[in-house]
């Protein structure tokens, strides 16, 4: 494919896509700074594989991108090694930070990060995306029991570090 | 609380999260931004904010703080816009090599460190430094200065200073004593460090946020490179707004040759400089980054939080309680470097003879101390937070005029008062406080 064409094709697929890309990564970083650098890395993600972002397929691909992004994004925050420091996860030692939502949702954003790869997709498009397993299986390429595994075990792991850090606190 | 309950309630909190408008905003700009780098060029570069270095003991570790402060805050991250493709294509080798070196040469030209003679705002300090990346182990900067105060009159001296990424800490090492000082960053601020901190991929998306031109074709020690110029003030804000950068990269291999800086930070100081001699793809090893074995702690000390509203206030108070009410004339670095010297000398900081590691670390925590206001604001400059600070015209005893404020929401500013008190008030009422009607 020409290079023209490649650009004329990536600014049709942008333009189609900002706003749902716009919306699954302020969701999944719900900072700007963190968005900003994520978004970044999604422009560039959609760039490499552009190609690919015109079929049936397009929105599954966006979401792959989207994550991808959202990870790197967090990694060179938290750290190459992917590990996120436990000062950051840990809930607050105080009582009444650990109640605060807001904190919570910080962290679970965090702990998405390290979720395997179909499993965030899956609790992204189940929650963040208001998603039925049906669309969640079509775009993971997998069975409607598949999804709805993908995202019960992505829960399961969630509230399995929400669990350890509670105990850490109590 | 019941975690169990809680999890799906705040996944389904995030989903139901609107995209603010300024963050529609952000994305929007990116994107575009992106899109027309498509249709230019490639870019890239790196930072690099001179270390400045004094002949006394005393600002030898005022310089290790100021280094702190100008590596943390002389390039905006992430903050808002940007992209490039064949900028991509750079940044995409970039993140692909694990480990480089370069080197690099600076001039600065005027005073910039606390407490230096009128008579000495014309020398000139060269620095030539080398520098070593690794993804793996953080980053080693080597550099000797030589301080010329006249023709007659010259010093040199030769630093170490290790950004260590997994131990959050950076170290600097004095080889004429066999000393070290620790700086401790939080994750935020670590975070930061990494993006900027003489990292060639947070420069190529710097550059793709500025307005830039494209110079062409060029050969530089037999290579053929393609040059972009960018001299929009945002690259440097707020340490420098007259800067003229120059990237050269690689025609062939699409990564960076050279980079030239012309940075005038004020009409006091001004900083020419030349990035070079990359070479990509090095072999290191984690004793490359270890404090060598001889040398010992001198002082250990924690970078005040980027949004450390507290220590800020601390700061200022600290400062006002020193110079009968009066605060830092203004949030640039120039300022807080020059006005803190001035408090700290005050404070008898330079009767200190032979600073033990008791004296050190007493003045390296008050040194960060009084760089907290100067973080702090310069985040929330990156952050587009409309601040804005009076500290040229509001004193202490300006109990209820605003010294300084900052956007928390889409209509409510928070405000520090001339007394130190602080709240949040509406826009409405920020206008008529920051413009009390006349007598």
């Amino acid at each position: 494919m020409k290079y023209s064409e490649r650009v004329d094709m990536f600014k049709h697929v942008k333009e189609r896509y900002i706003e749902f890309l716009s919306s699954v990564l302020w969701k999944l970083t719900g900072d700007r700074e963190l968005f900003t650098e994520a978004f970044q890395y999604a422009m560039l993600g959609m760039w490499r594989h552009v190609e690919k972002l015109n079929g049936k397929k397009a929105r599954a691909y966006i979401y792959r991108i989207a994550l991808t992004a959202n990870s790197t994004a967090w990694r060179n925050r938290i750290g190459r090694d992917g590990q996120i420091s436990e000062d950051r996860i840990s809930i607050q030692k105080e009582p009444q930070k650990a109640a605060d939502d807001s904190e919570l949702a910080h962290k679970v954003r965090q702990a998405i990060v390290e979720l395997p790869a179909r499993q965030s997709r899956a609790v992204v498009m189940r929650y963040f995306e208001q998603q039925n397993y049906g669309d969640i299986a079509e775009k993971l390429g997998c069975s409607e029991a598949g999804a709805r595994s993908h995202v019960s075990k992505a829960l399961a792991t969630l509230k399995s570090k929400l669990v350890t850090l509670r105990k850490g606190v109590e | 609380m019941n975690p169990d309950v809680n999890l799906e309630e705040i996944l389904k909190r995030i989903g139901s999260e609107d995209v603010p408008a300024d963050v529609h905003q952000i994305a929007k700009e990116t994107s575009e931004s992106f899109g027309k780098t498509l249709m230019q060029t490639r870019q890239q570069k790196h930072p690099i904010l001179g270390e400045h270095i004094m002949k006394s003991k005393i600002t030898k570790l005022a310089a290790a703080a100021v280094i702190v402060v100008a590596v943390l805050a002389g390039l905006p991250f992430l903050g808002r816009n940007s992209s490039g493709v064949v900028l991509a294509d750079v940044l995409e080798r970039i993140e692909q090599i694990q480990a480089f070196m370069y080197r690099t040469k600076m001039t600065m030209t005027g005073a910039m460190m606390p407490g230096m003679p009128k008579e000495m705002e014309g020398m000139v300090t060269t620095s030539e430094g080398m520098v070593t990346v690794s993804n793996k182990y953080g980053v080693k900067v080597e550099t000797t200065t030589v301080l010329k105060l006249s023709q007659e009159d010259q010093k040199e001296m030769t630093q170490q200073m290790y950004f260590l990424p997994d131990q959050k800490a950076m170290i600097s090492l004095m080889p004429d004593q066999k000393k070290y000082i620790r700086i401790e960053y939080d994750d935020e601020m670590l975070a930061n460090m990494k993006k900027q901190n003489n990292d060639p991929r947070e420069m190529v998306k710097q550059i793709m946020r500025c307005e830039y031109t494209e110079l062409g074709r060029s050969v530089i020690d037999g290579i053929e490179v393609e040059g972009f110029e960018t001299t929009d003030p945002s690259f440097m804000a707020p340490m420098a707004k007259d800067i003229k950068m120059r990237l050269w990269v690689d025609v062939e291999n699409r990564l960076p040759v050279r980079q030239e800086l012309d940075i005038k930070v004020n009409e006091q100081m001004q900083m020419q400089g030349v990035v070079y001699d990359y070479q990509w793809d090095i072999q290191v090893d984690a004793s490359d980054f270890e404090i060598p074995p001889d040398y010992t702690l001198l002082a250990e000390v924690e970078v005040p939080g980027m949004r450390d509203e507290g220590k800020t206030v601390q700061a200022l108070r600290a400062f006002a309680e020193i110079t009968d009410g009066r605060y830092p004339s203004s949030m640039t670095m120039m300022a807080i470097v020059q006005e803190s010297g001035k408090v700290l000398k005050s404070m008898g900081i330079d009767k200190i003879k032979d600073p033990n590691q008791e004296e050190t670390q007493k003045l390296m925590n008050k040194m960060m101390l009084l760089q907290a206001p100067y973080i702090f604001y310069t985040q929330l400059v990156q952050e587009n937070k409309d601040p804005a600070y009076y500290g040229d015209r509001v004193k202490a005893e300006d109990a209820d005029a605003v010294l300084m404020r900052w956007k928390v929401s889409d209509d409510q500013y928070r405000v520090i008062y001339g007394d130190l008190t602080a709240e949040n008030v509406s826009a409405e009422q920020l206008a008529q406080l920051e413009n009390p009607p006349s007598q």
